[in-house]
């Protein structure tokens, strides 16, 4: 009799503890919210990208909420800071994905994170849009990862086609910080442009966090280049602006979409006068682009969203359609949906994915007056040569 | 020509960049001198001036673009800083250090890493994650002599420099304070037997250490920018210029910090490698510096006391 009991309690207990662990998956799930992730850098140099990302998120996630939810239920965003780093953003992933059973992520924010999250996701067979991880194998893994953002593939492409072919540069040299981002940028345009016929006369590296630069703007000053290729991020930008100048340089420098962060007028100040830029096509004007600047600018005291912040804005539309289409938080369900995205027009235009999870996009090239970037088109590369989209 | 133009270039941006690290190590060394203990603390005390410098100089100086008052106030912002953070290290000594002052050695070492960490927390809580510029207090136009370019922030870091180095070496040679602190880091409980107050001593260095590093910091955020943790790159590299020179010996500082700048900036191109490795090159020169002389540049060789 006794045996009974204890077999009994056992288990109810065995029941119970299951009962638990649905309960706590179905917090997320089945209460009347819908609860997404965001990993990105909260705190640190280059918070200013995740801060504004994850603002945007906010922003689409609140507007979403007061138009009446999904199906009448909310949309709750859990940021989580990765302090830029692998490590930060998997023990970030851990723990939207295990403890806050979030149904998908936006993020990271930045590529190497990005690809070690994103590994993570293709295992647990949950969605993650990256609204910045541009490296071109962010998306290789497989499936559940898609991108907001242009591949580095498609702006190396560009950007080296655009060097050789439009403004007749003949002869370049890179500086670039040694993480995936810019190395993967740098050594894209290098190869494209080497391709073309040009010459890429320096290759000169850095580190992250470093902040003097004038051993490798020396070494490429005795170079013949005609121009500097600089894919890094606004840290490191505006120290090698500044840099440049303080040595005497006047070199055209050329940069990537890490440059579109406004951040770089306030560390860099005049020196930004000049540089172009390949970066994120300017969607036509659409209200859409314009309503959402206004209100974020409303929300954030007068702050401007970066592009990335835009695409963070777009990938949170895209993910709320998406569980709106899907009418559960079953992750399956949704990376079908997301997946199925068609003709999506947000705040960069009409968006479209490609198979791998990319973003099917031409990429647009600025040129910085002062401290305004000036929109000079938007360029696709056909058949090996470059054609002006518009 | 060119390559010696080019080499003279790395030497001049070298010198910049090591009268700074110069600067910072002196703190660490002076400390090391008295008290035999690493204050790990001490670069974030630069961060510490650097954050109390511009937000003096900016406030100072209001809406002013008057040539002479954008200077004058740069030099009351730096000396303003130079009390705060004299004051801060006296008070970090005896908080955080003098109660450990007898305990077993790694117990201070411990206690100066946990001060770091508050100070740059803190900084990053108080002043926010994003790195500020420091406007220069003048025309910075470099200044191009035959390839060669100079700008007048460098001149300004490298004279601010050696003047502070003079002042420091003449007080510490010619003043009775400076007498009873070489004497202090030579033997302490004799010296007390001679009636030198060893707290007082200690305090002192403290001050003058941490009014050194408020002048580095900003100097070092001209080129560096000001933000929570500038100090703790910049704090290591000093470190090292104080070891390489012979930690404890103040002109060692001087020139390990010089040395280190140089190296940094001129190692890479001369030896062909990649210019990211340009820390790395700093740090293997201090395993070979170490490995030929154990005790630094300029340090001596103390004989065992028996």
């Amino acid at each position: 009799m006794k045996k009974t009991i204890a077999l009994a309690l056992v288990v109810m207990l065995a029941v119970t503890s299951l009962f638990a662990n649905g309960g706590s998956e179905s917090t997320a799930a089945d209460a009347d919210t819908y609860v997404i992730g965001f990993i990105g850098p909260l705190t640190g140099d280059n918070a200013n990208y995740g801060i504004r990302c994850s603002n945007a998120a906010n922003l689409a996630i609140s507007e979403i909420n007061a138009a009446g939810g999904i199906d009448g239920k909310q949309l709750r965003l859990i940021a989580e800071n990765s302090l830029g780093t692998v490590d930060g953003a998997i023990a970030a992933y851990e723990k939207l994905v295990y403890s806050d059973n979030v149904c998908a992520i936006i993020g990271p924010v930045f590529t190497s994170p990005a690809l070690a999250v994103a590994q993570r996701c293709y295992e647990d067979g949950i969605v993650m849009i990256t609204p910045s991880a541009t490296h071109k194998d962010v998306t290789s893994v497989g499936d559940f990862v898609y991108r907001t953002v242009p591949s580095d593939s498609l702006q190396s492409e560009v950007a080296a086609h655009y060097f050789y072919e439009v403004m007749g540069l003949r002869n370049i040299a890179c500086l670039y910080a040694m993480n995936d981002y810019s190395q993967g940028l740098a050594t894209g345009v290098e190869e494209i442009f080497t391709q073309l016929g040009g010459t890429v006369s320096a290759m000169e590296t850095c580190m992250v966090g470093d902040r003097d630069f004038r051993t490798q703007l020396g070494a490429i000053r005795s170079t013949d280049a005609e121009a500097i290729y600089i894919p890094n991020y606004t840290v490191e930008d505006a120290q090698i602006l500044e840099q440049a100048y303080q040595l005497g340089m006047n070199l055209p420098f050329l940069s990537s979409d890490g440059f579109s962060d406004p951040e770089i007028y306030n560390l860099a100040g005049d020196f930004t006068d000049g540089v172009i830029y390949v970066g994120p096509a300017q969607a036509e004007a659409s209200t859409i682009l314009t309503d959402f600047t206004a209100a974020y600018s409303a929300a954030y005291d007068g702050d401007l969203p970066d592009s990335f912040a835009t695409n963070a804005y777009d990938a949170t539309y895209i993910l709320a359609a998406a569980i709106d289409r899907a009418g559960s938080a079953d992750r399956q369900a949704i990376n079908d949906e997301v997946k199925a995205t068609t003709d999506f027009s947000g705040a960069n235009g009409i968006i479209n994915f490609a198979d791998n999870g990319d973003m099917i996009a031409s990429q647009g090239v600025y040129q910085v007056e002062g401290t305004t970037p000036v929109y000079l088109g938007s360029f696709q590369v056909v058949d090996g040569h470059i054609v002006q989209v518009d | 020509m060119d390559t010696l133009i080019q080499y003279l270039q790395y030497f001049v941006n070298g010198i910049t960049l090591g009268s700074i690290y110069a600067l910072i190590a002196l703190g660490y060394t002076m400390v090391y001198g008295i008290l035999k203990f690493i204050n790990f603390a001490h670069g974030d005390i630069l961060m510490v001036g650097a954050y109390i410098g511009l937000l003096t100089y900016t406030a100072l100086l209001g809406s002013s673009t008057s040539a002479v008052w954008m200077l004058a106030a740069f030099f009351i912002a730096m000396i303003i800083s130079m009390a705060f953070c004299a004051l801060l290290g006296m008070f970090i000594e005896r908080v955080a250090y003098k109660p450990l002052r007898n305990a077993n050695r790694l117990a201070p070492l411990l206690s100066a890493i946990g001060v770091s960490f508050i100070l740059s927390n803190g900084a990053a809580w108080i002043f926010g994650a994003q790195s500020r510029r420091f406007p220069y207090p003048f025309d910075d136009t470099p200044i191009v002599i035959a390839g060669l370019s100079i700008t007048p922030h460098q001149i300004l870091t490298m004279a601010v420099s050696v003047i502070m180095m003079i002042v420091l070496t003449l007080f510490v040679n010619k003043t009775k304070m400076g007498k009873a602190m070489r004497a202090t880091s030579l033997d302490q409980s004799t010296s007390e037997l001679m009636g030198i107050d060893a707290n007082k001593i200690i305090s002192m260095t403290f001050a003058i250490g941490s009014a050194l590093a408020a002048v580095g910091g900003i100097l070092a955020s001209f080129d560096f920018r000001v933000y929570a943790s500038m100090g703790t790159m910049t704090g290591l590299k000093a470190f090292v210029a104080a070891v390489i020179g012979g930690i404890g010996n103040i002109q060692g500082a001087m020139i390990g910090g010089i040395l280190l700048g140089v190296l940094e900036s001129i190692g890479a191109p001369l030896l062909g490698i990649p210019s990211a490795l340009r820390d790395t090159i700093a740090f293997a020169a201090l395993i070979i510096i170490l490995l030929v002389r154990p005790e630094g540049i300029l340090g001596k060789n103390e004989r065992e006391k028996v």
